[in-house]
């Protein structure tokens, strides 16, 4: 089982780390022993699996510090609510639905708290990843630029591989709301990667 | 926009890559929070509802002692040798100085006053301050873990409140029982 989540594993990024993932009766262990509030095998989930939550607060948020501290806090989240994961979806899925409910609160925390992520993302440079070469980069810059509710749907549906159910569960949103916005956010690519002459 | 764009533009989209290591290693910061010890919302809670009790308990014996004791015809004068300890403060407690000074001149007139009253009135005194101040150190301990509690500062003021009230009604009762003209 080299893939825990639906999308496939690209094997696009030097970054990427599809050796490295665990068999499944491997992660089920780890996951035991975590449960019996073991850090050591929390540790070794977190090494499982920080690339892919990592990656997906990078691109909700377009901005590495905050992305840095979503990664973190959500693991923390993570660890207090560790019994309370059945199994009933993939551990990794389970992760991202707690990061992307992290990056959400983190985002509706205050009004001051998104001018500052907004400042800090307008004043740091786009957080393209050496993954994204070529005219994945100019199409991984204008997701950057999209909307804050249409990137996030277009990361978890056309990035992620989330359905529209899952996608609109995530983020507290009806599937033809996900729709929509999974719509709009093509169009204004579209518009942004024209003008750049961008060849998918 | 047709399909054919929308299907290019997802072929791309699912071509970026989904796992990308952070810059710095995040487990450091995570494992520190996660090996912080818990803090009990128990213990607070518990002195809280201490507070409240005792609170309420005192709150109740101030009335029983004064109306028990209001129409006393003892004048006994004994010396006053019960020892009243300072009460506890909630760190970062700025009511502090400013009651040390004020319970300090009512302390003092509290044991001269004390000793007009009988060795049983005295003893249902004693025992009155000692749970108010028994009631004080437990909300400031519980203060000294949540210093920002405006109900447990409101709590500690109360305690306090009942402390000088109980003080003073001492003295006025002394008062009373000296103004008496039957006796």
């Amino acid at each position: 089982m080299g893939v825990l989540l639906a999308v496939p594993a690209s094997d696009y990024s030097p970054q990427m780390v599809p050796l490295e993932r665990p068999e499944l009766t491997d992660e089920a262990d780890w996951i035991a022993r975590a449960q019996r509030s073991d850090p050591t095998a929390f540790e070794r989930l977190y090494r499982m699996h920080i690339d892919r939550v990592y990656g997906l607060c990078l691109r909700m948020t377009g901005n590495v510090s905050e992305a840095e501290d979503c990664a973190q806090e959500a693991f923390i989240q993570a660890w207090s609510k560790l019994d309370r994961f059945r199994g009933d979806s993939a551990f990794g899925t389970w992760l991202h639905r707690i990061a992307v409910n992290t990056v959400l609160g983190r985002i509706r925390k205050s009004k001051r708290e998104q001018d500052r992520i907004q400042l800090a993302a307008e004043q740091a440079p786009l957080p393209i990843t050496a993954a994204d070469t070529g005219d994945l980069r100019d199409l991984s810059e204008a997701i950057d630029r999209l909307p804050q509710g249409a990137r996030h749907v277009f990361v978890l549906q056309a990035v992620y591989g989330y359905s529209h159910e899952e996608t609109g569960n995530m983020l507290d949103i009806a599937p033809g709301t996900s729709k929509a916005q999974l719509h709009r956010a093509r169009r204004l690519l579209a518009q942004q990667l024209q003008e750049q002459g961008f060849e998918a | 926009m047709n399909e054919t764009d929308d299907d290019k533009l997802d072929m791309a989209a699912s071509r970026l890559a989904t796992d990308i290591s952070p810059e710095r290693d995040l487990w450091p910061g995570i494992e520190e929070a996660i090996n912080r010890p818990k803090r009990s919302r128990w213990t607070p809670m518990l002195a809280q509802a201490a507070g409240v009790v005792l609170i309420v308990g005192v709150s109740s014996l101030l009335t029983y002692v004064a109306v028990k004791y209001d129409e006393s015809s003892v004048v006994q004068v004994a010396p006053a040798n019960l020892v009243f300890e300072r009460a506890a403060f909630g760190a970062e407690h700025t009511l502090a100085s400013v009651y040390s000074r004020a319970s300090g001149d009512v302390e003092a007139r509290l044991e001269r006053e004390l000793a007009k009253l009988s060795p049983e009135a005295r003893k249902d005194v004693a025992l009155s301050l000692a749970v108010i101040r028994e009631a004080i150190d437990d909300i400031g301990q519980a203060l000294e873990q949540e210093p920002n509690s405006a109900f447990l500062q409101k709590l500690l003021v109360e305690a306090y409140s009942n402390e000088l009230a109980l003080m003073n009604r001492v003295g006025q009762m002394t008062q009373r029982v000296m103004a008496r003209k039957d006796i």
